[in-house]
């Protein structure tokens, strides 16, 4: 008797939840255990779709915190770097995640709480200039609402991305896949080397996000 | 016993500003009240016994408090004004009174002392008691041939006796679920002060609690559906023999019931999902980070991201493009205006001159004798419409300077030459004597 799940890539293409689960992977986000079905789904297929992905230049990773997510080493798919905005968001609830007081609550974080880590880590004078950056003078009310809306939007894209999970218009759940963002800092190695090595494998670039790299078409890939 | 209307009962409430303040020192010494009289039997408390209680109770809360005996003398005043002291003497001024705790003041006093958590051996003996009594119940039922025998022997202990059990089970259930927070945030405590080092005592706690939960659970499952299958019975009987009410107080209980049974599945899922988060987090965070360093390291991270920026890259297939349907496309002329010859032909008009005009009668009118100004004005504005009078009055006086040289009293006459039109006036107009 045999007791793999799939029999080959045949079989994975034909079962019923792999045209979801091939879409969002395809669209980046990252499929972790709370996702249930699907993430059993890829766990199961997990040697078939990582050959499928390889022919479209992606690596399918699977990472010890338990998800997955779909890399591309070259602009095949599609590829993009996060925003501004999902970095630091990102990284702030990848802090609140680490944070045992987010255990209690299961992970529920209001959205405020990481806007308010975020200006307290970085300040708010850095805050409203990384998110303006070639503004020179911008009035506090008017940056403070932006800051504040582009918190918002990001926090709706790190949820597509499968970062986090909208509980309501004030909360999120914070899921496992926003340790990515701690990657850089989670060896004892230097941090900057261990950034080099993440670029070197395409997990990330270094630089400033350029103007055009705003995700605003869905269907412009990276250059 | 009709159900209370919520809305009308909240109204009532609002309507009568029923409030509860009570400090700590009220709360200690109505507790104080409880423990004695529950120790001695007392059923009440004079005066002296009150105070002195009272005192006990501010030495322990404020030591050392100025005048405890107004203190006191005002606690029980606010407790009587709240509803948590009762005199009971109805002796009035004629002697000092005997006071008692109220149904109020118990209950609250038993919240904060009772520790009714709900445990395996708490739950069987109730569940075991509340199986004895439904059984009675139906036996009752059974036999019961009149009015006067369902309402005392079914309708009496489903309405008191049995909803007292139900509802110390369901008050023991909220007393575990106190527990359960209490739990977490122990945990979160642990993990926040000893991080590493707490890992054992939290998996002992989560254990332990998971144990329970189980056990309470198959308890909950097992006895609800036989308390269930009981008042159906006695529900069944009732309904046979027409009684409605005993019928609704055994359906107010399986109500009672079946959320009794909903509880304890609610909560052991909750749980279930608490307890493999706090794994998850135990094994991915702080087995692999002991020395708690990811986090620290992490918020120098975010600090230097602004000058040292990084972007993490995911995959972003885009859209499939669906293209549309050919359609014939009819060819829509531009918007434009009918062409015309717009331009109209040249009128012949007499020229005016306005000036010319005036002068002209002023010339007329000096040539038909007109000696004064008045006279010669009169006549030109004669000919000239109402709104332009008062601007010709002084072209009339102008052109008769040019053309007639006049002269002039020292007090000129003020004279009418029109409608609500009056000049000075001027005399010896000769005609056109400058020119």
């Amino acid at each position: 008797m045999n007791d793999a799940p799939f029999s080959g890539l045949e079989a994975v293409v034909a079962d019923d939840r792999f045209p979801e689960v091939d879409l969002q992977l395809r669209r980046g986000r990252h499929i972790g255990r709370e996702d249930g079905l699907a993430y059993e789904f890829v766990a199961d297929a997990q040697p078939f779709l990582e050959e499928l992905y390889r022919r479209y230049g992606c690596e399918l990773v699977r990472q010890s915190d338990g998800y997955f997510y779909l890399l591309p080493s070259n602009d095949r798919l599609g590829r993009r770097r996060l925003t501004v905005g999902e970095m630091l968001v990102g990284q702030t609830a990848a802090l609140l995640y680490l944070d045992p007081a987010t255990l209690q609550h299961h992970g529920v974080v209001a959205r405020d709480a990481i806007l308010q880590r975020l200006a307290a880590l970085i300040g708010a004078d850095a805050l409203v200039r990384a998110f303006h950056p070639r503004k020179r003078r911008v009035d506090e009310r008017v940056a403070a609402e932006a800051v504040r809306g582009q918190t918002a939007e990001a926090l709706r894209r790190l949820a597509d991305l499968g970062f986090v999970d909208s509980v309501d218009d004030a909360h999120v759940r914070l899921r496992p896949a926003l340790l990515r963002f701690a990657e850089p800092v989670r060896g004892v190695q230097d941090r900057l080397a261990a950034l080099e090595k993440l670029v070197a494998r395409g997990e990330a670039a270094f630089g400033d996000e350029p103007a055009d790299e705003e995700p605003r078409a869905e269907d412009e890939p990276a250059s | 016993m009709d159900p209370i209307d919520p809305s009308r009962a909240v109204a009532a409430l609002a309507r009568d500003k029923a409030h509860v303040d009570l400090k700590t020192v009220d709360l200690c010494f109505l507790a104080a009240l409880h423990l004695r009289a529950g120790k001695t039997g007392l059923a009440s408390f004079d005066e002296d016994a009150l105070f002195d209680l009272f005192e006990q109770a501010c030495d322990v809360v404020e030591p050392g408090a100025d005048n405890p005996r107004t203190r006191a003398t005002h606690a029980v005043r606010r407790l009587r004004e709240q509803r948590f002291l009762a005199r009971v003497d109805g002796a009035g001024l004629v002697r000092a009174g005997e006071y008692a705790l109220t149904r109020l003041a118990a209950a609250v006093v038993e919240f904060f002392l009772a520790e009714e958590t709900l445990t395996r051996e708490s739950l069987t003996l109730l569940t075991g008691t509340l199986r004895a009594q439904l059984a009675q119940v139906l036996a009752a039922a059974r036999k019961a041939d009149g009015a006067d025998a369902w309402r005392l022997d079914v309708v009496g202990p489903l309405d008191v006796t049995v909803r007292d059990l139900v509802s110390g089970i369901e008050r023991r259930q909220r007393g575990l679920d106190a527990q359960q927070e209490e739990v977490r945030a122990e945990i979160t405590a642990l993990l926040g002060a000893d991080w590493f080092a707490a890992i054992e005592r939290c998996q002992a706690l989560l254990e332990s609690t998971t144990a329970t939960l189980n056990e309470l659970n198959g308890v909950l499952l097992r006895d609800s559906h036989h308390f269930v299958a009981l008042l159906q019975e006695i529900a069944a009987l009732a309904g046979a023999a027409e009684e409605a009410s005993a019928e609704d107080a055994a359906h107010r209980v399986v109500e009672h019931v079946d959320r009794i049974a909903a509880w304890g599945a609610a909560r052991q899922r909750a749980w279930s999902e608490y307890y493999q988060s706090v794994h998850r987090f135990l094994r991915d965070v702080v087995r692999l980070d002991a020395d708690r360093a990811l986090s620290r390291r992490l918020r120098d991270q975010i600090a230097a991201w602004p000058s040292k920026p990084f972007h993490l890259l995911a995959a972003r297939a885009p859209s499939i493009v669906l293209l549309r349907a050919p359609e014939a496309r009819a060819e829509r002329p531009a918007v434009a205006r009918p062409r015309s010859d717009r331009e109209a032909p040249p009128e012949a008009t007499a020229a005016t001159d306005a000036a010319a005009d005036l002068e002209a009668a002023v010339r007329r009118a000096l040539a038909d004798g007109a000696s004064t100004l008045a006279e010669a004005t009169r006549r030109v504005l004669a000919e000239v419409p109402a709104p332009a009078r008062y601007a010709a009055a002084g072209e009339v006086a102008a052109l008769a300077v040019r053309l007639a040289a006049p002269t002039s009293a020292c007090d000129r006459p003020w004279v009418d030459v029109a409608p609500r039109l009056e000049i000075e006036d001027w005399t010896d107009l000769g005609p056109e004597s400058r020119e």
